[in-house]
């Protein structure tokens, strides 16, 4: 920090008072009470997604044109986005702040544009193992599960006794899911994440040690077995939103009422367990082999989220952007129309470094660092008046109590 | 060339010759006319220039300042309840060292309510620390704005320059207006040397100890005495470029003076009337006019009154529960010598009574021969109070 120029003369005065070096020795820092903290947080379409979608993301990506880039985003939160766009009731667009310029964002044709690309994204193994894991059943639940199981490396087999996979999604009418889709959607299940799946397989449930000669876990999906099969014996019932660990090597997923029987609708809860049995399936397997104790951490999903009345509608105008926010014909949306719709995106929670908060900081205490390409809070001098809070048209600066 | 105008198109005149770069004002009366004719100015593309409409004198003193000190000169103009309203600014102002010309129309201060001439205005905004300039006439109006930039960028200091409300605002008479280029050359662009710079960035006005600050407060006080003098360099100067002068005290037949009236304003030259009229009667009779009188023009007053052996002072103001306040300021400049001499003061054209040679004639003649009921009243005397 620089040191204090002192003035011994009064011919050193200035005629106009006003400092004649650096202040940056006084470091103000210290009449701080509360703290700016920058920080993205889910946007409210993000929370509002039974999938945990971070949308905001994946359309910024697909605004900025990196097609590829958003579709991976999307994918590492919902491996199904075509079955998503077509059935899910879009919470997301409910919570949309843009309903308070014009209209919703169309996130359900986007979703559907962008499950429709053709792609060559694979996974790229994080942990190499040996271990197997049985997925009885191809349903939503059990095709998320099995997705993000063999994006951890795990050898993952869905087992299935019909002929098609699918589990109750292969049920639906064709005008609500084509068969193609369905189909086009597994395969790149399965070539993403590397899985196997075999359908009018033969399996005993009532023989679990036979199924356990072959996995090291096995994973009852209840959207994906035909009917209502009794608990096989010593499979343990695991509820993914309620149960906090997976305590036995054969759990049969089982889920709350609002979920069963299956429901198309909520396509989205069904991903959503399946990808928290992944996530606990994973540390129960890591905890079980105990080979390097190495802990998974977890998406940190409790933050803060922004919520509605952080985003600032002031800064967002109207004019130029397409107003015609109803959803378009089904399923005809082009690279230009999607690209355009994602561009309505507030990326409401993200930081995009418009830099409201360095244009408003009265001392000059909030920067761009470039290098970072973030917005960085200079604490020696931040006195804590909120401005960048209050003036952050995306509610991503909080005002906190940080004992620094 | 020359042109018939008011006082107030005159200072209007005056600011877009000096070239200004801002003007930011709130109107009233009787100062609107200069407002709307640099308005005028301005839009016509005549001046290149901001002028700021703003919703108070307060925030037109706040507007000048930002942008004197990021360099522009600017000017503004009021009047009575305006400048009382800016009264926080001129204090700020002045003390921020921002070299601001303003233009202030002397009016009554209310209650009651009324428009017309008075000193009160301006002179009970004596400590802020603004030099003042009184005007004479419409001419003397062009000449002392054109006069105080150069002295305020100078010495650091804002100016006012003061016009009596309709003697002298909405009085038309003969203005000589200059070439521009003659003003140019006496006037330069306002170039300071400190300013609010992005490229620079230091704090103005910052928190500051009382080490420091009675060190700043002493180097003004300093720089506030040279201020008679750097006036009177810069009319000598002036008087180069337009043959004209402007010192800072105008003295009138005071070379053999036994009696000296002080004025400011319109009123000199009633004064001067009287004076001739007193001198044909056979009284050694001057007039002392102080053109400036914050800070106090202790060498020209001296000069003036040298002779002297009394001294009368009208003032159009009043210090309540004292006396005129030039009477005060003139009696503070008279301390070395108050021995030799005597002292009246009279309180006269108060709230816009129009001060005559009838009425200054029979004050200084019952002063001098100490008779009279002007006299016998044994304090401030007011003229046209009711009996």
């Amino acid at each position: 920090m620089q040191s204090k120029t002192v003035i011994k003369r009064l011919s050193e005065l200035p005629t106009m008072p006003c400092t004649i070096d650096t202040m940056a020795w006084n470091q103000t820092g210290d009449w701080r009470y509360l703290t700016p903290l920058v920080e993205n947080k889910p946007a409210p379409c993000h929370s509002n997604c039974p999938a945990g979608i971070p949308i905001p993301d994946y359309l910024s990506a697909v605004k900025r044109g990196n097609l590829q880039e958003g579709l991976a985003l999307l994918l590492s939160h919902n491996p199904l986005p075509g079955l998503t766009g077509r059935l899910c009731y879009h919470p997301c667009q409910t919570k949309c702040c843009r309903k308070k310029i014009d209209g919703a964002i169309s996130i359900q044709e986007i979703e559907r544009f962008m499950a429709g690309l053709a792609t060559e994204i694979k996974n790229r193994r994080t942990r190499p193992s040996d271990e197997r894991v049985a997925v009885i059943g191809s349903g939503p639940v059990g095709l998320s599960c099995a997705f993000y199981l063999g994006c951890l490396g795990f050898q993952v087999t869905v087992l299935d006794a019909r002929d098609r996979a699918g589990g109750a999604l292969a049920d639906l009418p064709s005008k609500k899911v084509e068969a193609q889709v369905l189909e086009a959607e597994i395969k790149r299940v399965v070539h993403i994440a590397d899985i196997n799946i075999e359908t009018s397989a033969s399996f005993d449930l009532s023989k679990p040690r036979e199924m356990l000669s072959k996995a090291d876990l096995v994973i009852l999906d209840p959207t994906g077995l035909m009917e209502e099969t009794g608990m096989p014996v010593g499979a343990v019932s695991f509820n993914p939103f309620v149960d906090e660990e997976i305590c036995g090597d054969i759990i049969a997923v089982t889920l709350s009422g609002n979920l069963k029987p299956f429901k198309a609708p909520m396509i989205a809860h069904y991903i959503a367990a399946g990808r928290l049995t992944a996530e606990k399936a994973f540390a129960y397997l890591v905890r079980r082999s105990d080979k390097e104790g190495l802990k998974k951490r977890r998406p940190h999903l409790s933050r803060l989220a922004a919520k509605v009345d952080d985003i600032l509608m002031g800064h967002f105008s109207t004019s130029g952007l397409a107003a015609d926010a109803k959803s378009g014909q089904e399923g005809t949306w082009d690279h230009d129309r999607a690209l355009q719709e994602a561009g309505r995106c507030l990326s409401c929670g993200t930081c995009n470094l418009c830099l409201q908060c360095v244009l408003s900081c009265p001392d000059a205490s909030i920067r761009l660092d470039s290098d970072k390409n973030a917005v960085e809070v200079d604490l020696y001098h931040c006195k804590g008046c909120g401005i960048c809070a209050y003036e952050c048209p995306r509610g991503v600066i909080t005002m906190e109590e940080i004992n620094a | 060339m020359k042109k018939v105008v008011m006082g107030n198109e005159a200072a209007a005149l005056a600011a877009k010759l000096a070239r200004v770069q801002v003007v930011s004002a709130y109107p009233i009366t009787p100062q609107t006319i200069i407002v709307e004719t640099l308005a005028d100015i301005i839009s016509r593309g005549e001046l290149k220039a901001k002028y700021m409409p703003v919703e108070s004198e307060h925030s037109a003193m706040s507007s000048c300042m930002g942008a004197s000190m990021v360099g522009a000169r600017a000017f503004t103009a009021t009047s009575s309840q305006g400048l009382a309203y800016m009264h926080e600014m001129l204090h700020y102002t002045a003390g921020a060292r921002v070299p601001i010309v303003m233009a202030n129309c002397n009016r009554a201060l209310t209650p009651p309510w009324n428009l017309y001439c008075d000193h009160t205005d301006s002179l009970s905004q004596r400590d802020t620390g603004w030099i003042q300039y009184y005007c004479a006439d419409v001419q003397d109006v062009l000449d002392s704005i054109l006069i105080a930039y150069a002295v305020a960028e100078r010495v650091m200091l804002p100016v006012m320059i003061n016009l009596d409300a309709f003697y002298l605002t909405h009085t038309s008479e003969l203005l000589v207006v200059p070439e521009q280029e003659v003003v140019d050359a006496f006037l330069p662009p306002y170039k300071p040397s400190n300013k609010l710079d992005v490229d620079d960035p230091r704090t103005f006005g910052n928190v500051c100890g009382a080490d420091l600050f009675t060190s700043i407060k002493y180097k003004r006080y300093c720089d506030g005495l040279l201020v008679e003098s750097l006036w009177d360099q810069a009319a000598v100067k002036f008087h180069g470029h337009f043959n004209r002068s402007r010192p800072a005290v105008e003295a009138y037949r005071t070379e053999d003076a036994d009696v000296c009236i002080i004025s400011i304003g319109t009123a000199t030259g009633a004064v001067r009337l009287a004076v001739d009229r007193l001198r044909e009667e056979g009284m050694k009779a001057g007039s002392v006019r102080l053109a400036m009188v914050k800070p106090f023009p202790v060498e020209g007053f001296d000069r003036a009154t040298a002779s002297a052996k009394h001294i009368i002072v009208i003032d159009r103001d009043v210090s309540y529960g004292a006396e005129g306040i030039i009477a005060q300021e003139v009696k503070a400049g008279l301390f070395d010598r108050h021995k030799d001499m005597t002292f009246t003061g009279f309180i006269s054209g108060v709230g816009g009574n129009d001060i005559t040679p009838e009425t200054i004639v029979p004050l200084v003649q019952q002063a001098i021969s100490g008779q009279g009921e002007a006299v016998k009243a044994g304090k401030t005397f007011w003229t046209e109070v009711l009996p």
